[in-house]
């Protein structure tokens, strides 16, 4: 598919941290290896009990907006085309805790509400599966 | 528990429009601590402390040199964000002239968004962004503006707030521009319609949503109650500082606990228990509006209304003039005075308790800064008389 804000837009460097959500083509979210708690983005340490060895609990990938921003000014030359665009803030149906981010395609001039149910999408990409969104209804 | 400083001296440039200075940002910095240093009745030599906020690139060691101090015993910068530190800066000034670690702090903001970059616009380039910023790079979350539109949708979801209510802290601001001769929006007048017609930047914020990019400089003296007897003017009293946020922000200021808020309700609690007051004993406000929809949500944290109060609270100009339900950015804010980083509201808070401002309140005994709400740690300061 076409990426969302333009097969020209920036691709993501990798690294231990972000390389699950970039490339697993699943919802992923780093969990605790010790206490199993969520969070995200991911970081090096776990906040809850401060341990430091993880596992990626893959989420079915159904999810609902907690928040949108419709961009239509653009800050960068090569989204100049793409204006406007929508971000998402979602939350995951079966890893409750954690809000994720990412655009929304093909609903442009669809009203959009907090609380719409949306489910995932990826754009394959090079070595990359990025997590995207569309309506689910 | 508080400091014991006081301000004693107030300073500014002019305030320019994006890459109209003369001068660059450096030399932007060194005019306004001469002016707040001239206001304050001092040297500028004697001048030993240096802080701002937001990695300034004007060092307090190349500013030192320039401006002749006699000597630097005193330097400080709060990590993390930009806006939302103008009160920290403040208090770390406070902390040094109450530890004795300087006698003469200056705080200072200086910026020229025409000489260096602006922040409107980003700055991501080359083929790969940065792991650490791909989280929201990759999806065209560059900007403030975009952060803040999606905490304040939220807000306005979840306590049924309309666009109405950002126009009308939109409209106070200009209003009160009109009465201020530094104010680049004096002789812009802004009216309902013209707000609803202006163009999207990102929904929910229209043009006149967005503060504009600016260059200049202001700065304020700090000094002790004892050392501020010997000078001319009144001292204004550092009442209370609070800096801080509540638990769990780290790198994600999307996630539940924070989505529909801009992390004022932990640092105002903190500013209210070393005040011994609360919001409604406050007498003028300044709110750091990078964008309208965070002053929205920070005046409901800092607990000068319900959030479900929040649309008839402001309605109908209640927050124009000095007259005002809740006298508010009367030197016209970040949108009507200058954008200079939100340092300006320093400069204006401290006019109000001197009885200087150009919208002056009645009474100003409890005068309120709010830095930049929409980014964490928050802070924010209350001055009141010395």
């Amino acid at each position: 598919m076409t990426r969302i804000l333009g097969d020209d837009w920036l691709l993501p460097d990798l690294d231990d941290l972000n390389r699950e959500w970039f490339t697993r083509g699943r919802i992923c979210i780093q969990s605790c290896g010790d206490c199993e708690a969520v969070q995200h983005p991911p970081e090096p340490v776990c906040h809850a009990c401060g341990a430091s060895k993880f596992t990626w609990r893959e989420s079915a990938g159904q999810g609902r907006i907690e928040s949108f921003a419709v961009i239509h000014h653009p800050v960068h030359p090569l989204l100049a085309k793409q204006c406007p665009y929508t971000l998402l803030v979602v939350s995951l149906d079966d890893v409750p805790g954690v809000n994720v981010i990412g655009n929304l395609n093909g609903a442009e001039g669809v009203p959009l509400e907090v609380g719409q149910p949306v489910r995932a999408i990826f754009e394959e990409v090079q070595d990359l599966s990025i997590p995207q969104w569309e309506l689910a209804s | 528990m508080h400091g014991s400083a006081v301000v004693v001296g107030v300073g500014e440039t002019q305030y320019y429009k994006r890459g109209d200075a003369p001068q660059s940002e450096f030399a932007l910095a060194c005019e306004t601590i001469r002016r707040a240093a001239d206001d304050a009745g001092i040297d500028v030599r004697d001048i030993d402390g240096i802080v701002s906020y937001m990695d300034q690139r004007n060092t307090p060691v190349r500013l030192a040199a320039s401006l002749g101090l006699r000597k630097l015993d005193f330097t400080a910068d709060p990590f993390s964000g930009g806006g939302n530190n103008v009160g920290a800066a403040i208090q770390l000034a406070d902390a040094a002239i109450t530890a004795g670690y300087a006698k003469h702090v200056v705080a200072f903001r200086a910026i020229a968004q025409g000489q260096f970059g602006r922040f409107g616009q980003a700055r991501a380039q080359g083929a790969r962004a940065m792991a650490l910023l791909s989280w929201s790079t990759i999806y065209g979350l560059l900007t403030a503006g975009a952060e803040c539109a999606l905490h304040t949708r939220r807000f306005m979801h979840d306590h049924g707030i309309s666009q109405e209510a950002l126009c009308d802290i939109v409209l106070a601001c200009y209003a009160n521009a009109q009465r201020n001769p530094r104010a680049l929006r004096k002789g812009t007048e802004l009216t309902r319609e013209k707000y609803h017609d202006s163009r999207w930047i990102v929904e929910p914020f229209h043009l006149y949503d967005c503060c504009p990019e600016n260059d200049g400089a202001a700065a304020v003296v700090i000094t002790s109650p004892e050392r501020a007897r010997d000078l001319r003017p009144k001292p204004v009293s550092i009442v209370a500082a609070a800096q801080g946020l509540g638990p769990r922000f780290g790198i994600a200021p999307f996630q539940p606990r924070w989505l529909g808020g801009s992390f004022y309700a932990d640092a105002g609690e903190t500013l209210w228990q070393r005040a011994g007051i609360r919001a409604a004993d406050v007498d003028v406000v300044q709110f750091y509006e990078n964008f309208s929809g965070p002053v929205m949500m920070a005046m409901c944290e800092m607990g000068f209304c319900e959030p479900g109060e929040f649309e008839a609270f402001v309605a109908g100009g209640a927050l124009e003039g000095p007259d005002a339900r809740l006298p508010f950015n009367t030197s016209g804010g970040n949108l009507g005075e200058a954008y200079i980083h939100g340092f300006e509201l320093v400069n204006e808070a401290v006019r109000q308790v001197r009885g200087a401002s150009t919208c002056q309140v009645a009474k100003a005994e409890a005068s309120l800064v709010v830095a930049g709400p929409g980014y964490c740690p928050a802070s924010t300061v209350l001055f009141g008389p010395g």
